[in-house]
């Protein structure tokens, strides 16, 4: 009981210290929303089911047939693609600022199909992607009209509509309430409680240095305890961070929690506890509080950028997936995109948090281990 | 009839990594008594308060407050010790009433005892009227009784003071002893460091003489101005003006054997083999271009104004 009140006064005190700094404390409540925000409008892209994305495209005319005239008339009347007729010249100097990033060249002679002319598609060079979207429409275009002119008036160009019909369906849980938003108020939370750890063990290494923690260490508190103290309001307010940020994210931008709210309080609780345990670790192997936070930033964007906080991992090349399943942020990530947009229940975000708290016990053992040596050689007179 | 001894190191020998600190210091301080740490820089002052407050643990010899060794039980020996850092650190960040408010929890004060404590903390620094300042806004003096104040919240038996004026102008200085005599009238056995002889010698009942770790003079101001126990000669002064480290140098070459020159700022510590050999060593200093406002010789008179032989 004494105990646990001594850690509260610990954890009071930094508490105070947080807001001590008024400004700086509600930034840091803003930044990650800002971030999460950007983030999520950078990459908001309208459902398939609202309306489909065009692709912009150039086309660059250099025949004129009347076939070549009909391929552009339905070229620009396609629904997937933004045309705009242009020189070749006008063509290439565009492409080269990647406004757009691809376009077509129809050469003079198209229709004679008997010496198998040549469509050209010219692209950016970082618009490899693009550009087989593009051929896949032209080519599709170029057949329909191909297939119309050949077997004649006849022949309507409703019968030439491929014999099936496509539909789109996203699959990611019993009810996936996706949206860019969701992904990156997971992302930048998680990042941002990150870097919230690493300042706080920063902190810790300032306050080492300072004569108030040797007034502290002469104080009837145990070493263990100022520790636990230490990351239990870090852990506090990593919590009333995340739950700020997913709470704006929820009124703004409809990112849902559930269908256990639960599995979300509790992914959210494990999170906050690898953020106080990341602290406790840049505090004991950080050395100078320089070294600290270089070392500290490189290593959280590596965690970030593989664990998939930034962007999907599936957009990782495979080899690395694999490897990202090695990092705690991967599987916090999941965790809390479980428990939000992709709807999992509470056992489906277990093993999640089972991951989240293994990573977390093990910086935590690290950290306490290194701190608690480093107390002892300061108490021998090993270091000063 | 002295009243009992508050602390008591005995045989203490301490190392920061291999290098002997403080060699074989036996010192007792009883309650009610003022004990100064006397020495030049590197002399163990600071090791010795350190292995009091139990900071340091000694590879040698015992540490006891009111009879009790901190390894026997570490958090009941802290209750009985209040430690003052060097610079008075506190949380600068926090109001005067918060750092008390602090502390006072950290020692166990809960309710009435807490308001109480933290209350008599504000009275004792004299920082009633800016209990919700932070710290950071404080001038040194203030700074220093909070400090001292923070250090008696829990009522200790034993007060340790490193350096405790060397932040202070001389009027803070004074008012810091007129505060520590009284907690001295109150029962508290306080040991603190200082460079200064003239503050030791106005401000404390007993001098120890720390050279390189040793304990290498004891006993009240008169009495240590007299023997001159260490058996060097020694010569404390203060300068009007920092000395430029070239004509430092110059001087330090011009000193005979045996003689040693220490400068710390602007204070100068002077150690010879025998009082002509201190005087012929000064002279060099002064003739160098040092001007000193004021040094207290050997003899324990006051000198001032000294000017360039």
């Amino acid at each position: 009981m004494a105990k646990l009140s001594l850690i509260l006064t610990l954890a009071g005190k930094d508490w105070r210290l947080f807001w001590a700094d008024r400004r700086a404390a509600v930034l840091s409540f803003v930044v990650p929303i800002l971030l999460a925000s950007a983030f999520g409008l950078i990459f908001d892209r309208p459902s398939h089911a609202d309306s489909q994305v065009k692709l912009p495209l150039l086309i660059v005319v250099e025949g004129d047939s009347p076939f070549v005239r009909q391929v552009v008339a339905d070229l620009e009347g396609c629904s997937r693609i933004e045309t705009q007729v242009v020189s070749r010249e006008e063509a290439d100097r565009r492409l080269e600022d990647r406004r757009p990033g691809v376009a077509v060249v129809i050469p003079a002679g198209f229709e004679q199909f008997a010496e198998r002319p040549t469509l050209e598609i010219r692209h950016h060079p970082l618009c490899a992607m693009e550009a087989q979207w593009a051929e896949g429409v032209v080519t599709e275009v170029v057949m329909k009209r191909y297939a119309a002119d050949r077997l004649g008036p006849l022949v309507g160009t409703l019968a030439l509509q491929p014999p099936f019909e496509t539909h789109a369906v996203a699959v990611g849980g019993p009810e996936t309430r996706f949206n860019s938003y969701s992904h990156s108020f997971c992302g930048m939370t998680i990042q941002y409680l990150l870097f919230w750890g690493m300042e706080s063990g920063l902190l810790l290494l300032r306050e080492r240095r300072r004569g108030v923690w040797q007034r502290l260490r002469a104080g009837p508190v145990p070493f263990s305890t100022v520790l636990i103290g230490k990351a239990f309001a870090t852990a506090g307010i990593a919590l009333l961070q995340a739950l700020t940020t997913f709470a704006f994210g929820y009124l703004a931008f409809g990112v849902t929690v559930g269908p256990s709210v639960v599995g979300f309080l509790v992914m959210a609780f494990v999170v906050c506890l690898f953020a106080a345990a990341i602290g406790l670790l840049v505090a004991a192997v950080g050395g100078t509080e320089s070294r600290a936070r270089s070392v500290s930033v490189l290593a959280i964007l590596g965690l970030s950028m593989l664990g998939g906080l930034w962007l999907p991992t599936f957009l990782l090349p495979g080899w690395l997936r694999d490897v990202s399943l090695s990092l705690p942020t991967t599987w916090a990530m999941r965790g809390l995109e479980g428990a939000t947009w992709q709807g999992r229940d509470f056992l489906g975000t277990l093993p999640s948090v089972a991951a989240v708290l293994g990573f977390t016990a093990l910086f935590l053992t690290v950290a306490w281990w290194k701190l608690a040596a480093a107390e002892k050689r300061e108490h021998r007179g090993l270091t000063i | 009839m002295p009243l009992p001894v508050a602390i008591r190191l005995e045989n203490v020998c301490a190392k920061y990594a291999a290098v002997r600190a403080v060699e074989g210091v036996s010192l007792s301080v009883h309650r009610g008594e003022i004990v100064g740490l006397i020495g030049p820089n590197g002399s163990g002052k600071s090791t010795t308060l350190r292995l009091a407050a139990g900071l340091l643990d000694p590879v040698a010899g015992t540490v006891e407050v009111d009879g009790l060794a901190r390894e026997s039980d570490p958090l009941r020996y802290a209750r009985r010790v209040g430690y003052v850092p060097q610079d008075a650190d506190l949380y600068d960040e926090l109001t005067a009433e918060q750092n008390l408010e602090f502390f006072a929890r950290l020692y166990g004060l809960r309710g009435f005892e807490l308001d109480a404590g933290v209350y008599r903390g504000l009275a004792r620094a004299k920082l009633v009227d800016r209990a919700n300042d932070r710290v950071r806004t404080f001038s040194g003096g203030m700074r220093q009784r909070l400090s001292i104040a923070v250090a008696l919240l829990h009522d200790p038996a034993v007060l340790l003071l490193d350096e405790p004026t060397a932040a202070l102008d001389p009027a803070s200085r004074d008012a810091l002893f007129a505060d520590l005599h009284k907690l001295r009238d109150e029962g508290h056995a306080i040991l603190l460091t200082t460079h200064h002889l003239d503050e030791a010698e106005s401000g404390c009942d007993r001098i120890a003489l720390l050279e390189r770790g040793r304990l290498v003079a004891e006993g009240s101001p008169g009495e240590l101005m007299r023997t001159k126990s260490s058996g060097r000669p020694v010569l404390f002064g203060h300068l009007s003006e920092p000395l430029a480290k070239f004509v430092e140098r110059r001087a330090r070459l011009r000193l005979g054997p045996g003689v040693e020159l220490e400068i710390t700022g602007r204070r100068v510590r002077l150690s010879a083999w025998g009082s002509d050999d201190l005087g012929r060593a000064l002279a060099v200093l002064l003739s160098e271009g040092a001007k000193l406002d004021a040094f207290r010789t050997p003899a324990g008179r006051l000198e001032t104004n000294a000017k360039a032989a």
